[in-house]
């Protein structure tokens, strides 16, 4: 049996899945003090209904990280810079603790400028006068280069034995200095915290469950073995979006193009899923305003939910953004966006007749008929609804292309259905479906699509290779891993190829994930010859191979 | 403020051939700096994705002989659809300026196109200035043609025309391929002062560009008005570039740009691939973008390291002096050709060759000396091809403001040279955005 357990902004969903079914939910209001407690009373119940079953595997998601960072409770963290040359350091703006520092790598890896330690030890000295006990360290290009990053590494841990040091090389291999910087920087700040949660976790789980493998979502969909998380805290940011996407494919399993529409209590998330495949966001997950190199669905999320209140002042109506608790047909004190769908559609949804008797005097408050309200209100809804939805087709038909292929084969997209998630659902997608003209998919299980989605998906991993033969080397994300070519001048694409797999298969091992290798995918190859005067002197590779996300492979659907 | 455009299409896969210095990997270096110091994620910053220009739009410049298809690939199409992209951005008022980060160039193909030459096949600022004028009436542009080499292309292209103002700087032609444009170069009799050429002394510093773009340039362009204005951005001024011989640096383009404050920028020319091209990409975005390039150097730089060649300031100040002079004199010379002018066509012979494919290309230009509009114009060209195939061809002009007369002259013209010994006779009429080729021995016209 799976467990799939996805914590949310209002409650924390669980599941208990096998073979096709579902056999047990749980929904339980989230403690935002205390995660682990609110995991565990759901994990408990679950294995209660479990009835002593075997149990082969648990996937949490959680917004412990997200909450550290979006409340500003991480602890302080020093950012060190070496920008190099290029944009202006006020370029930069992370964090009030920024420090830069000289040393800089080129693009081919060459370092044209070394550290200065005297340099490094006074800004030290002001870092530890701050009283600040981590500190993130990132160059320009160490992604070609790490070596100004493990000097700077070396040279604190003697200093200070007690300082925390995180290197960009070690998070991320992706061109974008600020984005590595930003991501290295939230990595460094909520590592410890994480670690805490992962070791109490594991801890948790394994006394209750013998021999379970423990994974934890990632913004990107899959999942990753808890020890794995040990590095990466940030990937575990936006999990709960990722959830919901993966629930909604999972349910719908087919290879259509689908806008997935997840209509919380406050919040309406948005995804689109091409040919049966969730979209990346182009430029990595945002967090507090920063770019970052964490892989993260498209995600459009609206401050719109199924409960958000209905208000209504001289003359105007107002769809307020938040939440005083659930819809009147489900017991709530006022009325709500699924109150006013309910009665507009006659759907019939719980207490109707609440629903009807406070939209009424609401109505008669603001002097306008409940038709009017009503009407006003599923308007308001569906437009801005439909807005979200076209606003994101058009970013991604307007995302930018580098190959003459790429370009000939545009892409175009048609929607072939919207598909409906979370407890809302019901109520709104169908009419946003019909607005839009194409079907809508909900399955009797998307209320729990995102803890289902947990339950099922696949470990991700991405691998890029970066090889420039004239300088006989290569060097791999993740891990920043410089490595020496053989034979360069024979060394052809195939050959990166090859050596970007066997790559990926030692670091699944590492991370005991290597079971999940065969559906491994090359996304990138490019190949350029490096000429000086008129000879070839070598060339250069970018090789990427990834599994993507998908679902376990005894995941065989659900039954209604 | 309104971000600055930027449109990066690098063709990691379109080389002229595997070694050739215009291939894969001329910017794949310029990628690598520009993303890492994530310049896209900008506030000041909005990416564009390329466009793809259309046969019609390439039609309104060029003759390409026999046809389009087989003097293009679908990457010239996205290169010159890139410029115009780009430049619907900046009309549109979606972007203060906008600069088009594009591979092929363009800027050495003239009218008439048997072949590649100087890595040009299809010339892209040529495209997009015919497509503003179409699309949105523009009238005054002025295009700065920084690279190290002769604008030739867009020279011939707009010879004849008062209302597109040339200025090439360049390593003097007696030294650097074309072997072309120097001080004499002004321009067709009624367009006379239009075209301004200023030929560099090899080893020129930034120190002597800047004085030609402040001395020269800017009095030029204030005097002229221009609705837009346009930087034909080579970077091969550069002292590391391996085919010229300047001593221009990143700083200095990014200061040129800042003062040039063009409207648009295209990437032509430069080819020091990874010793220039990164930083000067970068130092262009962000004096176009508004942001502080002080940081901004090559690693090998050093201030010292290059001084203006003994003499080069007397030899500046001269071509300031004549320049302006005949700029400022355009008038006047324009006034005097028409009234001397008795023949009712001028008649003009020329060789040109392109060193690309090899082509030795013999052309007889006539152009109408009419007295209400810029005149028709007739290209008789004849050229063999790589193929082996010779071809012989006539083409028709009819001017964007053309007068009743020349559009009727020019058609008649179309008609009457479909007699005789040319395999194809073209018209391109912009008055009616109406362009066609007939193919004598079929009789068979096809039209864009």
């Amino acid at each position: 049996m799976l467990i799939g357990i996805d914590v949310g902004g209002t409650f924390t969903d669980g599941v208990l899945f096998d073979d096709r079914k579902i056999r047990f939910t749980v929904k339980k209001p989230t403690q935002d003090d205390n995660l682990e407690q609110t995991l565990l009373e759901v994990l408990d119940e679950l294995l209660a209904a479990a009835d002593g079953n075997k149990i082969s595997r648990v996937v949490l998601s959680t917004t412990l990280v997200t909450n550290l960072l979006a409340t500003g409770q991480g602890e302080r963290t020093a950012l060190l810079m070496l920008p190099g040359y290029g944009l202006p350091h006020q370029a930069y703006s992370v964090t009030r603790d920024i420090y830069f520092l000289k040393g800089a790598v080129d693009f081919r890896g060459r370092v044209i400028e070394g550290i200065d330690q005297q340099q490094l030890q006074e800004i030290l000295q002001d870092i530890q006068g701050k009283g600040i006990k981590r500190i993130a360290v990132a160059c320009k290009f160490s992604n070609r280069n790490s070596s100004l990053e493990q000097q700077i590494r070396d040279f604190i841990q003697k200093a200070d034995p007690e300082m925390q040091v995180t290197i960009s090389a070690e998070v991320s291999g992706k061109l974008n200095f600020p984005r590595r910087a930003a991501t290295t920087y939230f990595t460094a700040m909520t590592l410890p915290e994480w670690n805490r949660f992962a070791d109490s976790m594991s801890q948790a789980i394994q006394a209750r469950i013998a021999d379970v493998e423990i994974h934890i979502l990632k913004a990107d969909g899959g999942t990753m073995p808890i020890e794995a998380s040990r590095h990466q805290p940030c990937e575990t940011v936006f999990s709960g979006p990722a959830a919901s996407t993966m629930g909604a494919v999972a349910l719908s399993r087919d290879q259509k193009n689908s806008v997935v529409v997840d209509i919380g209590g406050t919040t309406t998330d948005i995804s689109l899923v091409i040919a049966g495949d969730p979209l990346y966001a182009s430029k990595g997950a945002r967090i507090e305003n920063h770019y970052t190199h964490i892989d993260a669905f498209a995600v459009r999320s609206i401050a719109l939910g199924g409960d958000s209140v209905i208000r209504c002042r001289e003359n105007s109506i107002k769809v307020s953004p938040i939440r005083v608790g659930p819809a009147a047909c489900f017991g709530g004190s006022e009325p709500t966006v699924t109150d006013a769908f309910n009665v507009y559609y006659k759907l019939g949804v719980g207490d109707a007749g609440r629903s009807q008797e406070l939209l009424q005097s609401l109505a008669a408050s603001g002097g306008m008929s409940m038709d009017d309200l009503c009407f006003y209100v599923v308007e308001t809804v569906i437009e801005r609804l439909k807005r979200a939805i076209t606003e994101m087709f058009t970013e991604w038909e307007n995302e930018p292309a580098y190959k003459v292929w790429e370009v000939i084969h545009r892409r175009k997209f048609r929607l072939d259905q919207l598909i409906g998630i979370g407890a809302s659902a019901y109520a709104i997608v169908p009419i946003l479906a019909d607005e839009i003209g194409v079907p809508a998919y909900i399955h009797t299980h998307s209320p729990v699509a995102n803890a289902l989605g947990a339950a099922v998906v696949r470990p991700t991993l991405s691998l890029r290779l970066h090889v420039d033969t004239a300088n006989s080397l290569y060097i791999v994300d993740p891990g920043g891993i410089r490595g020496t070519v053989e034979r360069p001048r024979n060394f052809q694409l195939a050959d990166a190829k090859v050596l970007a797999l066997s790559l990926l298969e030692e670091i699944s091992r590492e991370k005991d994930i290597d079971k999940y290798t065969a559906n491994a995918k090359f996304f990138m190859e490019e190949q350029f010859n490096m000429i000086r005067g008129w000879n070839q002197i070598g060339k250069i590779f970018e090789v990427g191979v990834q599994v993507a996300p998908g679902f376990i492979e005894e995941y065989q659907g659900v039954s209604e | 403020m309104k971000p600055t455009g930027i449109l990066f299409f690098p063709a990691f896969d379109w080389a002229i051939s595997p070694t050739h210095p215009e291939r894969e990997e001329r910017l794949l270096y310029t990628r690598d700096q520009i993303f890492e110091e994530g310049i896209m994620d900008l506030p000041q910053i909005r990416e564009y994705q390329p466009g793809l220009a259309t046969h019609k739009d390439i039609a309104r410049v060029h003759f390409c002989v026999p046809d389009i298809d087989s003097q293009i690939t679908e990457a010239h199409l996205i290169s010159a659809g890139s410029a115009l992209r780009m430049a619907d951005a900046v009309i549109n008022g979606e972007v203060r300026n906008g600069f088009a980060i594009v591979r092929p160039p363009g800027h050495h193909s003239m009218t008439v196109v048997h072949g590649n030459r100087g890595f040009c096949n299809i010339n892209n600022e040529a495209i997009m200035i015919e497509y503003l004028r179409r699309k949105y009436g523009m009238k005054r542009i002025a295009i700065v043609d920084t690279d190290v080499h002769h604008g030739d292309g867009t020279q011939e292209i707009f010879w004849d025309d008062p209302d597109v103002l040339f200025i090439s700087f360049h390593q003097d032609g007696r030294t650097l391929y074309p072997g072309s444009g120097f001080m004499d170069e002004n321009g067709g009799p009624l367009a006379y002062g239009t075209t301004i050429n200023i030929p560099l002394a090899p080893r020129t510093t930034d120190e002597g560009i800047l004085f030609i773009l402040d001395n020269l340039v800017m009095p030029i362009l204030e005097e002229f008005k221009p609705d837009l204005v346009i930087n034909s951005a080579g970077q091969d001024n550069h002292y590391s570039d391996p085919l010229a011989n300047m001593c221009f640096t990143a700083q200095g383009y990014a200061k040129l740009n800042r003062r040039l404050n063009p409207d648009i920028a295209v990437l032509e020319g430069g080819y020091s691939v990874e010793s220039a091209l990164p930083y000067i990409n970068m130092g262009l975005i962000m004096a176009m973008a508004g942001i502080d390039f002080s940081n901004l150097k090559e690693p090998d730089y050093s201030p010292e390291q290059f001084k203006e060649p003994r003499g080069n300031r007397e030899a500046l100040e001269r071509i300031v002096n004549t320049q302006l002079r005949v700029f400022r004199e355009r008038e006047e010379k324009i006034a005097q050709a028409r009234a001397k002018e008795q023949r009712p066509f001028r008649m003009e012979m020329r060789n040109i060759f392109y060193d690309t494919d090899y082509i030795h290309e013999t052309q007889q230009v006539e152009l109408r000396m009419c007295k209400n509009c810029l005149g028709f114009k007739i290209i008789m060209s004849s050229a063999r091809h790589p193929s082996g195939e010779y071809y012989n061809v006539a083409c028709v002009s009819i001017p964007l403001h053309g007068c009743k007369n020349c559009q009727e002259e020019g058609q008649y013209a179309y008609q009457t040279l479909q007699k005789g010994k040319y395999q194809l006779v073209y018209l391109q009429n912009k008055v009616d955005d109406d362009y066609r080729v007939t193919d004598t021995k079929t009789g068979y016209e096809t039209r864009l």
